[in-house]
């Protein structure tokens, strides 16, 4: 008897290992966050971790149309990760900060997608997707602006068929851009 | 002679309010129904107190489900509004790549 709630136990942990490992954790904040945030003169932070995201979309259903695109678009995803920082004058930040941030999520599961410096005015741009069997699981995106810091983390299964439809809403024209450059990475990706 | 009816009615009158002792045992009657009925007059009281107590809890449950929806709700827009703002800035930070990446003469679409 023993022996077969021990099998139990043990197939229920094999089971439920996988299953774990599947959903993408957000991270922890940032060291220098803190920081960035003491300097700046307004921070915008999203933390939707999967059950939030589940509630807001249950919210959404219904709605109207545009709320419906974006409940199907968060629908399924793990996790979003937002931070923005603006500055009232250039300067508030180092490079160094803005290399912690870049170094704190940029881990080896991430290709690179976009990765842009400008010199002369300190602005630069990473994207990085993440790729799970040749799907996007993840999207990040560090932008740097003199005035102003965005991270952007999304975690989960991205539809880039539904990206590509919100460019048509108000405001979220540039999200439909990225989806063929991610969909070109998927390809190359699902060929590796 | 025509009177005497009257005299006969005065006399049953007079009777009738004439001060009479009550009947033995009379006390006794009033005083065990007494103790009967007081028993019934709480158990009314009670029963009025639980239909109040039931009214109120079903009243409270009301509310209380009330509020539970319009707290349900104003989480539910809170959480919209959040992924409303992690949207407009996702759509902020790539706009500027696109931006950056135009001036440097290589747009995304290429």
């Amino acid at each position: 008897m023993q022996n077969r709630i021990m099998a139990l136990v043990l197939g229920a942990a094999v089971l439920a290992a996988p299953a774990r490992a599947q959903t993408a954790k957000l991270p922890a904040p940032s060291p220098v966050e803190k920081a960035l945030a003491a300097r700046a003169f307004s921070v915008d932070e999203v933390t939707l971790d999967k059950n939030m995201l589940a509630f807001a979309a249950k919210f959404m259903a219904g709605k109207n149309k545009d709320d419906a695109g974006i409940q199907h678009l968060i629908d399924g995803l793990d996790g979003i990760y937002i931070r923005d920082y603006e500055f009232d004058k250039p300067g508030q930040f180092t490079a160094e900060d803005v290399e912690q941030l870049r170094k704190y999520f940029e881990t080896s599961e991430w290709s690179p997608l976009v990765r842009d410096r400008d010199r002369k005015t300190g602005e630069s741009t990473d994207v990085m997707i993440k790729l799970v069997n040749g799907k996007t699981g993840g999207m990040f995106i560090l932008d740097v602006c003199p005035k102003e810091i965005s991270v952007v983390l999304i975690l989960g299964p991205i539809r880039m068929d539904d990206l590509g439809k919100l460019s048509s809403l108000g405001g979220l024209g540039a999200l439909g851009t990225v989806e063929k450059s991610v969909q070109d990475k998927e390809k190359k990706g699902g060929h590796q | 002679m025509e009177l005497e009816p009257m005299d006969d009615f005065e006399k049953e009158l007079r009777q009738t309010f004439e001060r009479q002792p009550a009947p033995p045992g009379m006390k006794g009657k009033i005083m065990a129904r007494r103790r009967v009925s007081e028993p019934r007059s709480h158990a009314v009281l009670w029963q009025r107190l639980a239909a109040s107590l039931a009214l109120a809890a079903v009243l409270g449950g009301v509310v209380e489900w009330n509020w539970h929806l319009r707290e349900e709700r104003r989480k539910g827009e809170a959480a919209r509004q959040q992924v409303l703002t992690a949207l407009r800035i996702t759509n902020h930070a790539l706009n500027h790549m696109n931006k950056q990446l135009a001036a440097h003469g290589r747009a995304v679409q290429e």
